[in-house]
């Protein structure tokens, strides 16, 4: 039996004050297998990027239960989730979020680098190159294309073979073509490693390709 | 636990960042470079000095103990003890005028030496190898004069010199001489022969002359037990003092110390200045890398690991700075030496010690740690999730409990650092207080002229409005500038104001007030001659001339008055050695009487003393209590009736100490004389050597040019100083202004695009700083002017008067502020000329 990656029980999110919070998530409860690539759909403002952030243990969760690998997260300290992000997860940005004074091998090893593994630039090489930027490895993301800077930040997040992978509307700022291409990519990587994905999308289409799609409105798993 | 690889990572990612980021960080590395160097130059010039004294203690004292008889020489009984100990010389020094037989005379200390002289060292004069002749006995008695009266007398060795009717050949101009002493240095020093000496067949007590003797013990066994001998020998005898090697070093030390201090005192400033500059520079540093941040949190380094590189990265910069600045101190001493009078013969080596390093490293790193805590503890408020939202708000400093009691607790330490390592430990943390006071006051001027812009009406006028909502604004420049420049700025104008006022008053009040020429050395016979002639060359001079002889203050109530007076007390000087007093039948017109009664009529034969009130409340002294004066040796008692109001800016004859006619008139004295004359003071001093040879003519003008060409170069010294605060403040205002830039160019777009045009911006950016300088110097010149009046009033002893110089202060602070604002446009040149696209594009 697959084990669970990720486990909501009855979350809940408000920010804002006692008197009068804004409920982002009403109780969501829903779970993911380690080798299941999930997508989170709705509409602008429903909690989808909320609980990619639960998830990632960014942000504390009113009430309910997150556990990460069949381990509570909720009321962890921040030291103690750094160390999950670090060992467990991995997450790819709409908008990249490289760091603009590394290149493209030092930005991916930076990840493993968090997890105090410094011998890593030969697999960041290698993984890099599988993505087809061989050729850029040494460059900044300045003289990165849009496609480019998301192959590294996506070898980024799987350098460090992290159980869950959070995307947060990776395609988001790529065209048709780069989009297809970098989902591929995405999906035949986390695949292989056998790790859980969850993909953050506006795009029926897109989120058609997954095992499983959750769709949120106003807080509320529909 | 220790994390080797760790460590390692926070090395190489640190490395990495500041070769990729050095242009950002150039403000930290400049301002603790300036301050650290400034730190070591007076660190090594100090130690390199007090080196030089330690390895030449015995030259500098002139033997391996000094034996000081005063006005009698020692018996030949005693002599001969000190002779079955080592080899003695016998050195004897007065004040005479030294004249040239064309014209011209100067007022001198003369030094009578013998054949063995000097027991240490070497006489180093011009022509070379000249002083060997000074043993020899010629036709005609050699004279060996130093630089000051060959310059002001035009004398070249040949020529023939007069020394109370005697004629001299000058044999040479001293170079350098091993003893220390200021007339050497600063003023008119000579030196002839014993056997000259004898042919003036001078008495010792109308001469005032003051016996030496320096003896040299062979290295032995039983050194130390011939130097207690000497001591013993004279342990009960308090007209007879020995001095020590070590007792020498130790005044010239406590006097280098005192200075040193202060110079430090200012460097730390300097470098608490700089601190700022961190502050602010590590702030925005750390703004820039806001998504950075965030994106290393949402890979899983901690807040704590993030703080360690940036923190690193501090201290790589303060290790390279403080190594640089610390080599280019140690290699200063040389350089200052050629600065110093070649006469002191002090030659300043590089010296160089780890110790003296971690003290320069040390002191860096609490400022570097004071000012990056606030800063580096902002980096936990900077969250991963904004990486989801796009929106990144800019932190500022953090102060939290914790961090407060940290700050408190390093700043504490910085604080006893310094003061623990001086003897001033008062003054040191009175200027600490001060310092942390004036830099939360100077912060509260900048917010005074926040809440007043707020709250005053608001003009209608663009640049106006522009100007004073960046003033308002939460980024505002003014609480920075106020800082950065105020305390420099201060610190220059209260010197600049304390040494205006002291030049007045040596150029203009007190020359009103002084005699034009002393007279000296007057014997009974001598006086009404002296004034009879003095009258013949200007029937309306007016003379004034008063008896003295030499006495000390030995104790105050029986108890003995050194153990009663601290080394700091402002009128330690009333009891140190021997003073001059004075009588008079009368109340001195000029003196007036502020406590007791005078002894008119008097015909006692006890001994009544009048003190001037200022020394008596510095040292304690009431009316009635009995005072011990050893007077020509003999030990009186007497009781003081009264307190006196001396006015010592008029430099005439004014006593600290005086004593009724009644008991004086029994003992041997002279005369001091003034003249105040229409006269040419260099006349009346050719004539009257010329007609009294014994007589010492001393002109007031000079002694006043000597007081202010070394008031000068103190105030040279301490000022350039204080303008290095001023550079290091400008520096950190550049950093501030630069870190802004991207900000107001973004501004200055909105504005265009507005229709605001070019010449609103520039006013704009002209008033805003206007706004801020003119609250700043309003405090400055304000505390200065507080400041330098309560020097000149208060401090210096001698009763000046304060006097506000508007020319003085308009020249420093509108050239400041002209130099502050030019450098503010420069480190904002393109925000005049934002280009639309990057901006648009928010690139």
């Amino acid at each position: 039996m697959n084990e669970l990656a990720i486990q909501f029980s009855d979350v809940r999110l408000s920010y804002g004050s006692e008197g009068s919070p804004v409920e982002v998530l009403k109780g969501v409860s829903f779970c993911l297998n380690s080798d299941e690539i999930i997508s989170i759909v709705g509409p602008s403002g429903s909690g989808k990027t909320s609980i990619i952030m639960l998830a990632a243990g960014l942000e504390k969760a009113t009430s309910g239960t997150i556990k990460i690998n069949n381990q509570d997260i909720t009321e962890l300290s921040e030291n103690a989730l750094s160390a999950i992000r670090r060992k467990n997860i991995g997450i790819v940005f709409q908008s990249f979020y490289l760091i603009p004074n590394l290149s493209a091998v030092e930005n991916v090893l930076l990840s493993l680098e968090a997890d105090q593994k410094f011998n890593g630039e030969e697999e960041a090489i290698k993984l890099l190159t599988e993505f087809g930027l061989g050729h850029r490895l040494h460059h900044l993301p300045s003289e990165l294309s849009g496609g480019e800077q998301q192959r590294v930040a996506i070898a980024r997040a799987l350098i460090n073979k992290p159980s869950v992978i959070l995307a947060d509307e990776p395609t988001g700022n790529l065209d048709e073509a780069t989009s297809e291409n970098m989902t591929q990519l995405l999906f035949e990587y986390t695949r292989a490693q056998q790790t859980a994905l969850v993909l953050v999308t506006h795009d029926i289409e897109l989120a058609s390709e997954c095992d499983r799609t959750i769709e949120l409105k106003d807080g509320n798993i529909v | 636990m220790f994390n080797f690889q760790k460590l390692l990572y926070i090395h190489r990612y640190a490395i990495r960042d500041i070769r990729r980021s050095y242009q950002k960080l150039w403000v930290i590395a400049l301002t603790l470079f300036i301050s650290l160097l400034l730190l070591s130059l007076t660190f090594s010039v100090k130690q390199s000095l007090n080196d030089e004294i330690q390895a030449n203690s015995k030259e500098l004292l002139g033997g391996d103990i000094r034996i000081d008889s005063g006005i009698y020489p020692l018996s030949e009984a005693q002599l001969t003890q000190l002779s079955s100990v080592g080899q003695v010389s016998e050195t004897v020094s007065f004040f005479t005028m030294l004249s040239k037989p064309a014209g011209g005379a100067v007022f001198t200390d003369l030094r009578i030496v013998d054949q063995v002289y000097p027991l240490y060292g070497k006489v180093q004069t011009t022509p070379t190898g000249a002083w060997a002749k000074l043993k020899i006995q010629g036709e005609k008695p050699l004279v060996f004069i130093n630089e000051n009266i060959k310059s002001q007398l035009q004398l070249s060795a040949g020529d023939e010199l007069k020394i109370m009717s005697r004629v001299f050949i000058v044999g040479g101009v001293i170079k350098a001489m091993p003893e220390l002493n200021n007339s050497i240095a600063f003023g008119e020093f000579a030196i002839i022969n014993k056997q000259a000496f004898k042919q003036f067949d001078l008495t010792s007590t109308s001469s005032f002359l003051d016996f030496e003797y320096l003896l040299k013990i062979p290295q032995s066994s039983d050194y130390l037990q011939k130097l207690d001998t000497v001591q013993n020998l004279f342990a009960n005898d308090e007209s007879i003092s020995t001095k020590l090697p070590n007792d020498s070093t130790e005044n010239l030390g406590s006097l280098i110390d005192n200075f040193f201090n202060f110079l430090n005192l200012v460097s730390v400033s300097a470098i608490i200045i700089a601190g700022i500059g961190i502050s602010n520079t590590l702030l925005s540093f750390i703004n820039q890398r806001n998504t950075s941040i965030a994106i290393k949190k949402s890979l899983g380094f901690s807040s704590s690991t993030i703080q360690l590189i940036y923190f690193y990265e501090i201290l790589i910069i303060l290790l390279v700075t403080s190594i640089l600045a610390y080599l280019l101190g140690v290699f200063s001493p040389p350089f200052v030496s050629q600065l110093l009078p070649a006469s002191l013969g002090l030659s300043l080596q590089p010296s160089f010690s780890l110790l003296s390093y971690a003290n320069v490293a040390f002191i860096g790193l609490l400022v570097v740690l004071i000012f990056s805590i606030p800063s580096l503890y902002s980096i936990p408020s900077i969250k991963a999730v904004s990486l989801f939202r796009n929106i990144f708000q800019p932190v500022s400093l953090h102060f939290s409990a914790k961090n407060i009691v940290y700050l408190l607790a390093l700043v504490a330490l910085l604080v006893a650092y310094f003061v623990l390592q001086t003897q001033q430990q008062f003054l040191t943390l009175s200027y600490f207080l001060a310092f942390f006071a004036s830099m939360l006051v100077f912060y509260g001027v900048a917010k005074c002229l926040i809440i007043a812009l707020r709250h005053l009406r608001s003009l209608p006028n663009n640049a106006y409005k522009i100007a004073s909502r960046n003033i308002t604004s939460k980024k505002s420049l003014a609480p920075i500038i106020t800082i950065s420049l105020g305390i420099g700025l201060t610190l220059l104008l209260t010197l600049s104001f304390v040494s205006d006022n002291l030049k007045k008053e040596i150029a203009d009040s007190i020359p009103a007030m002084a005699p034009d020429i002393f007279f000296v050395g007057v014997n009974k016979a001598e006086k009404e001659p002296l004034e009879a002639f003095l009258t013949s060359l200007d029937n309306e001079a007016v003379t004034e001339f008063n008896p003295m002889v030499s006495a000390s203050f030995v104790a105050l109530n029986s108890i003995p008055i050194e153990t009663l007076v601290s080394k700091d007390n402002r009128s330690r000087w009333v009891i140190q050695g021997d003073r001059r007093i004075s009588w008079s039948e009368f109340a001195p017109e000029d003196n007036p009487i502020v406590q007791g009664q005078w002894w008119e009529n008097d015909s006692s034969e006890k001994m009544w003393v009048s003190l001037d009130q200022k020394n008596a409340k510095d040292l304690g002294i009431n009316i009635g209590d009995e005072i011990t004066l050893s007077i020509l040796g003999r030990e009186v008692n007497g009781i003081v009736k009264n307190f006196r109001e001396v006015d010592y800016r008029t430099i005439g004859t004014n006593f600290a100490i005086m004593i009724n006619s009644a008991f004086a008139e029994k003992l041997p004295y002279e005369y001091i004389g003034t003249l105040k004359s229409d006269l040419s003071s260099d006349e009346v001093q050719s004539l009257v050597v010329a007609k009294f040879p014994t007589i010492s003519a001393i002109k007031i003008e000079r002694i006043l040019s000597k007081v202010s060409q070394m008031m000068n170069k103190i105030f040279l010294a301490v000022s350039g100083i204080s303008l290095i605060v001023i550079v290091i403040g400008m520096i950190v205002i550049v950093s501030a202004v630069m870190v802004q830039t991207s900000q107001r160019k973004y501004n200055n777009l909105i504005y265009k695009i507005l229709g605001v045009d070019f010449s609103t911006i520039v006013k704009a950016t002209t008033l805003e700083f206007a706004l801020i300088y003119f609250a700043l110097i309003s405090f400055s010149v304000a505390a200065a002017s507080l400041a330098s009046y309560f020097i000149i009033e208060r401090i210096f002893i001698i009763g000046l008067s304060w006097s506000f110089d508007i020319g003085l202060t308009l020249a420093l602070t509108v050239s400041t502020g002209l130099i502050t604002f030019f450098l503010i446009l420069l480190a904002n040149r393109s925000m005049f000329s934002p280009a639309v696209y990057p901006l648009i594009r928010n690139e």
